[in-house]
């Protein structure tokens, strides 16, 4: 054998633009092979949703009324929202889980772009997640639920569900990252999303909370995701604070601010910490 | 084969710390091109850390160290050119099968889809894991895992292969397995890096034995020589009742050198032939007609070379390295 780099056949061009782009779309596809193989990942964003439809549909929602809409027209929007934070909770875990696996570790040894590695990681979390979401609003349209969407509007909503997708996956990233194991990162989820999600006037008006959950939920990003979707499909609208009163704008401005503190934030972390 | 004027592994100081940890501690080592070099310490002792360095995935705190003469900290693309890690926890991707992991290893080092299904299907052959080629990795055995995992790790034949840890928590049989397909690759002449808790595996695989615990050397020399110093193989031979341990005491006494050890009824002899003495030594006993419970060889441990070594065991520590504190 030979000295030097020669042994390792090929030479540079590992690192460049094209191969940034092959190498991530390589990284994503073995991401979605393990949909099909491990469907219980795609539980969390769809069990769960399903779960709290059936409850408020059917348990608790003869006790709500809200008036100039049926519960069942006010729920969806709410649980479209509220999947849209899940989303974070869900590529965590995952994102942890891929860490402690340590084919992490392999990849980062390989002759590649890190950014790619980390960019697969966002990008197969995002397709769940939107595979998570079609599920939820075929599951809701089957059930009743009848949004009342212009073409604008439908793709005004579309564009902002992205958005949001994109922006909660990525702060999950980052926390799933900075958590290191799945059982903390749940254990995240159930103490700052799922109270945040529940504020959020998703199954009940805001404007009937007590004060404290009230002020809250005025500053809740996830209510501005509700708001936005009740909003467009509903023609519901809600008020009490700046957010409230535009939700479209703040549901926008929330996502771009969360992409901008978490996207720098995790490749830091990546390529640090882990790397050291 | 010739030498390389470069050595695989230079390195000097290095040393990481997490926290108040310093899990290496300055610690210099030099590897040959064409060798085979076993790091072997216990758990804790820093071999992963060490690795991890090398492998440009931590940051060193201090030293310096290159692969084939590039720096791991100013030249990182180049050395993961150069190296193939095979990790501890076996570092496939669980969800996909066995062939899947390996055509994305060689995709991802540049392979085209066709060609990455070629070199596959040649590892697949050479490491014998086509028995098992289309099952997902998460449902095959300790040792399947590590085949696959040196095959993903020889898409390219490396200029240095650095195998950590491949061989623990596996049954003996897997080991054995592995240690032939180990062999097979020092055969072809790769230049290989070994982290081991057993002296055994560094015995049977290295030219050159590294010995480190809490992060620095302890010892280093070729395996010969680090037996000579942690002492030989011995055959014990435990006696069925007290009566018993005196008569064999006198018996074996006439023909070997012992070391009587009352307490435990045994009668340890030195046995530097291997089987040879072992069979010497049972063939007295049968002679004797003296009841035993016991007759073995007995090889030193990683626990002897410590005690012989350093004066104590290896100190228990935890399994895993704790995380690193961010900045």
């Amino acid at each position: 054998m030979s000295a030097g780099t020669s042994t390792t056949a090929p030479g540079r061009g590992f690192v460049g633009p094209v191969s940034y782009l092959r190498n991530t779309a390589l990284l994503t596809e073995r991401s979605l092979r393990a949909i099909p193989r491990v469907p219980e990942r795609l539980l969390d964003v769809t069990i769960q949703p399903i779960v709290f439809i059936l409850l408020f549909l059917y348990v608790f929602g003869s006790a709500i009324h809200i008036p100039g809409i049926s519960y069942k027209d006010y729920l969806f929007p709410g649980i479209i929202g509220q999947s849209l934070a899940f989303n974070a909770i869900g590529a965590g875990v995952a994102t942890a889980n891929d860490i402690t696996e340590g084919v992490v570790d392999r990849f980062r040894s390989l002759p590649i772009n890190r950014l790619s590695i980390i960019s697969a990681q966002v990008m197969g979390q995002f397709c769940e997640a939107l595979l998570g979401m079609v599920i939820v609003v075929v599951f809701g349209l089957l059930l009743g639920w009848t949004p009342h969407l212009t073409l604008v509007h439908a793709f005004e909503l579309g564009g902002l569900m992205l958005l949001a997708m994109l922006a909660f996956v990525w702060a999950g990233v980052l926390f799933g990252m900075l958590v290191r194991s799945p059982d903390a990162m749940q254990g995240i989820g159930f103490i700052v999303v799922f109270p945040l999600s529940f504020m959020a006037g998703t199954f009940v008006p805001i404007s009937g909370m007590a004060a404290v959950p009230r002020t809250i939920a005025q500053w809740d990003p996830i209510a501005a995701l509700v708001a936005s979707v009740r909003g467009l499909t509903q023609g519901v609208h809600s008020s009490g604070s700046w957010q409230l009163d535009h939700p479209e704008v703040a549901m926008a401005l929330w996502c771009l601010l969360i992409i901008a503190i978490c996207v720098p934030l995790a490749l830091r972390r990546f390529n640090n910490t882990l790397a050291g | 084969m010739f030498n390389s004027p470069l050595p695989a592994i230079e390195a000097h100081g290095l040393t990481k710390r997490f926290g108040d940890f310093t899990a290496v501690d300055s610690l210099d080592l030099r590897v040959e091109t064409g060798t085979v070099v076993s790091l072997l310490g216990p758990n804790g002792a820093g071999k992963t850390t060490m690795v991890r360095m090398l492998a440009t995935l931590l940051r060193p705190d201090a030293g310096r160290a290159s692969i084939a003469g590039h720096d791991v900290v100013d030249e990182p693309d180049e050395v993961r050119r150069l190296i193939s890690l095979t990790g501890q926890f076996a570092a496939l991707d669980k969800n996909l099968t066995a062939r899947e992991n390996i055509v994305l290893m060689a995709r991802l080092r540049g392979r085209s889809a066709r060609a990455a299904r070629e070199v596959a299907d040649e590892l697949i052959e050479r490491f014998n894991v086509g028995e098992f080629r289309d099952r997902l990795v998460k449902n095959l055995s300790g040792g399947e895992r590590r085949r696959v995992d040196l095959a993903a790790g020889l898409i390219d034949r490396p200029h240095l292969l650095v195998l950590d840890e491949p061989t623990t928590g596996l049954d003996p049989r897997s080991r054995q397995v592995v240690w032939s397909t180990i062999r097979s690759l020092v055969a072809d002449g790769v230049t290989l890096l070994l982290t081991t808790q057993y002296l055994e595996e560094a015995d049977a695989l290295a030219d050159r034995i590294v010995l480190i615990d809490h992060g620095r050397e302890i010892a280093a020399g070729t395996p010969a020589q680090l037996k000579a110093q942690v002492g030989q193989q011995r055959v014990d031979v435990v006696a069925a009742d007290g009566a018993g341990f005196e008569r064999l005491t006198a018996r074996l006494a006439e023909r070997f050198a012992i070391t009587a050890l009352p307490e435990q009824r045994t009668v340890s002899i030195a046995a530097p032939d291997d089987v040879a003495d072992l069979r010497r030594v049972a063939a007295a006993v049968q002679d004797s007609g003296i009841e035993v419970d016991e007759i073995a060889l007995r090889r030193p441990t990683l626990d002897d070379a410590f005690i012989a070594l350093t004066g104590e065991p290896p100190e228990g520590v935890p399994d895993r390295e704790p995380e690193e504190v961010a900045a």
